[in-house]
C-alpha cells in the first residue's frame, strides 16, 4: 500500500533521513521504533507532504505521492494523527470532527464517519458541544485519531499518540490502535515505547540517525539481543 | 434624561457602522497575523467608487453595496496573490507587511488625488435631510440605514463562520494552519479568500461611511485607526467581542461631549486604546484568536 523508497530529507541544511526505505502493505500495522530525533516523525510527514523529500519517492497504492501537495493527500486516503495532537483549541469536538471530513468524498460521508468514531470512542459524543481546548490530554487524543478518521483514510499513520497521557488512558489508546487495526485498518504507527508499540504491531522498523538500522516482524524485534539491550534495558 | 437616551440611540447607531467597519481588519489579522495598513485606503476608495457610481450612473449608495463587495473582494484577491503572498510567514513577515500594506495605502491615495483632486466629496442622495423619530430623538434615516446594513452584514458574517464548512476551516486557520493541511484545507486558499473576504468588508464600510460624512483622499486614516482600537477593546476574538468593541467605543466618543471640547471627541479611543493596552493587553473581552 505504501512504499517509501530511499528518500532523503532535509530541515535547511541539516539532514533528518538518509535513504529510508520501507514498505507498509494492505491491513498491515507497522510500527517505526526508535530513540527521540532518530527521524520517526520526519518520515511520517514527508508522507503525509508536510516535509518535502530531497531524494527518493512515495508510492501509494502504485501512484507517485512526491507531486501530491499535502491537502491532497487526505483524499487519497492518507491521515496523519500528528505528534501533540494540534487541534483546533477554540473549536468544539463536533467542529474539530467535521473539518476532519473537508475532502468532498469524506464529506459525503460524514454522517457514518460520526457514528464509527462516536462507536470508536463514546466519550466524545458526550464531549461534542465542548472546546477541544478545555478538554483532558487523553480526550484530546481522541478527538486528534477520531479527526483523522473523519477522513475516511486507508492509511493511518498515528505520531507518538501515547505521549503525555496517563497509564491508564494509553492502555485506552492502544486498546482503541488494536481495534482499528482489528477492523482492517492499515496503520503506520510511531512510538518512543518499543515494548508496547512491538507488542500491538505485525512488523517494525528500528530508526537510527536517520536511517531504517533494523526491521524484522514484531517477535525477531523483541528477541533481537541488540534492540534488546538498547531500547528495553535489559 | 431624554437627551441621555438620544446620545445613547446615536451611540449605537454608530457603534453599527463602527462594528462592520473594524471586522475586516479584524478578520485578516486573525486569520493572516497580517494588519492591513492598507484597509483605510480600501475604505477611501470604496468611498470614491460609491459616489462615482451615483454621480455617472445614479446608483444609490445602499444599491451598490452588492456592487462594491464584489469588486473589492476581486481587489483584496489581487492584492494577496500580487503582494501579500509573497511575505515571509510569521512574525518575520510583520515588519515587511506593515510597509507593504502601507504602501499600497499610499499608492491607492494618491491614485485618488490624481483621478479626483483633493476637493471634499459628498453623496446628495434624495433621502439625505430625512428623518426618524425615535425615543423622543430625532435621527436620520441614513444613519438607520447604515446601521441595519451593518447588522445585517455581522449577522450573515457570523453565520458564515459558524454554520459552513468554509467559515469553520477560516477559524481552524485562525487557530492552526498547519493541522488545517494534514485535514485537507487548502490553507492558501483560505488565505486568499479570507483576504478578499476583509477587502470586501472594508468596502461596505467606504460604502457606508460615503452616505454619512464628506470624503476627500485622505479620508480613512482615522477610520484605519479607529477600527484597530475597536480589535484591541474587543479581543479579536468573535464578532461579539467585535461589537463589544464597536460599543464601547461609540459610547466612549459620543459621551465624551461632557466631558471635553467636541475637537477632543477623536482623541478618547486612543485614550481608551491607551488605557486598556496597559490595563488588559489581551483586550476588554478576553480572547486573542478567532473564535
Amino acid at each position: 500500500m505504501l512504499e517509501v523508497r530511499d528518500i532523503d530529507v532535509f530541515y535547511g541544511d541539516a539532514q533528518a533521513l538518509y535513504g529510508v526505505g520501507f514498505t507498509v502493505a494492505e491491513g498491515e500495522l507497522v510500527t517505526l521504533v526508535g530513540a527521540n530525533g532518530a527521524g520517526k516523525t520526519t518520515i511520517l510527514r514527508a508522507v503525509a507532504g508536510i516535509r518535502p523529500v530531497a531524494r527518493g519517492d512515495l508510492l501509494f497504492e502504485g501512484e507517485p505521492l512526491r507531486r501530491v501537495p499535502a491537502h491532497r493527500r487526505p483524499g487519497l486516503g492518507i491521515a496523519l494523527v500528528p505528534e501533540g495532537r494540534e487541534l483546533w483549541p477554540q473549536l468544539t469536538v463536533r467542529e474539530n470532527l467535521e473539518l476532519g471530513a473537508y475532502d468532498r468524498a469524506a464529506r459525503a460521508r460524514a454522517a457514518e464517519s460520526f457514528a464509527h468514531v462516536y462507536d470508536l470512542f463514546p466519550k466524545l459524543k458526550d464531549r461534542a458541544g465542548q472546546l477541544a481546548g478545555s478538554m483532558s490530554g487523553g480526550e484530546q487524543q481522541m478527538v486528534a485519531i477520531g479527526r483523522a478518521l473523519m477522513s475516511r483514510p486507508r492509511l493511518l499513520m498515528m505520531d507518538e499518540p501515547s505521549l503525555g497521557l496517563a497509564p491508564l488512558v494509553v492502555g485506552q489508546m492502544f486498546a482503541a490502535v488494536r481495534r482499528l487495526h482489528a477492523d482492517g485498518l492499515t496503520i503506520l504507527l510511531v512510538e518512543q515505547n518499543l515494548a508496547r508499540a512491538l507488542k500491538v504491531a505485525d512488523r517494525g522498523y528500528v530508526i537510527e540517525t536517520g536511517t531504517v538500522s533494523l526491521t524484522g516482524t514484531s517477535e525477531q524485534l523483541l528477541a533481537d539481543p541488540a534492540v534488546r539491550a538498547a531500547y528495553l534495558g535489559v | 434624561m431624554g437627551e441621555v437616551v438620544v446620545l445613547a440611540v446615536s451611540a449605537v447607531l454608530l457603534a453599527g457602522f463602527y462594528a462592520a467597519m473594524a471586522y475586516g481588519l479584524g478578520l485578516i489579522y486573525g486569520v493572516l497575523r497580517i494588519v492591513n495598513l492598507a484597509h483605510g485606503g480600501i475604505i477611501m476608495a470604496s468611498a470614491y467608487v460609491t459616489w462615482q457610481l451615483f454621480d455617472r450612473f445614479a446608483i444609490d449608495p445602499f444599491l451598490a453595496i452588492p456592487i462594491v463587495l464584489v469588486v473589492f473582494f476581486a481587489i483584496g484577491v489581487g492584492i494577496y496573490l500580487g503582494l501579500v503572498r509573497f511575505l515571509p510567514r510569521g512574525p518575520a513577515g510583520a515588519v515587511q507587511s506593515l510597509l507593504l500594506l502601507f504602501g499600497v495605502w499610499l499608492v491607492i491615495r494618491n491614485v485618488a488625488y490624481l483621478l479626483f483632486t483633493g476637493n471634499e466629496q459628498v453623496i446628495h442622495t434624495g433621502y439625505a435631510t430625512s428623518s426618524v423619530r425615535i425615543l423622543g430623538g430625532s435621527f436620520s434615516a441614513t444613519r438607520l440605514a447604515v446601521f441595519a446594513v451593518a447588522t445585517v452584514a455581522l449577522f450573515t458574517l457570523h453565520l458564515l463562520l459558524t454554520r459552513t464548512y468554509l467559515g469553520k476551516a477560516i477559524r481552524a486557520v485562525a487557530q492552526n494552519p498547519d493541522s488545517c493541511t494534514l485535514a485537507g484545507i487548502n490553507v492558501e486558499r483560505i488565505y486568499v479568500f479570507t483576504f478578499g473576504l476583509g477587502t470586501a468588508l472594508a468596502g461596505l464600510a467606504g460604502t457606508l461611511a460615503s452616505t454619512l460624512f464628506a470624503f476627500n483622499p485622505s479620508f480613512g486614516a482615522s477610520e484605519l485607526l479607529k477600527s484597530f482600537v475597536i480589535i484591541v477593546l474587543g479581543g479579536l476574538g468573535s464578532i461579539v467581542g467585535i461589537a463589544l468593541g464597536a460599543l464601547v467605543l461609540a459610547f466612549a466618543e459620543v459621551f465624551a461631549v461632557y466631558a471635553v471640547p467636541p475637537y477632543l471627541t477623536t482623541a478618547v479611543g486612543f485614550v481608551l486604546l491607551v488605557v486598556v493596552l496597559v490595563l488588559r493587553p489581551g483586550g476588554l473581552f478576553g480572547q486573542r484568536v478567532l473564535r
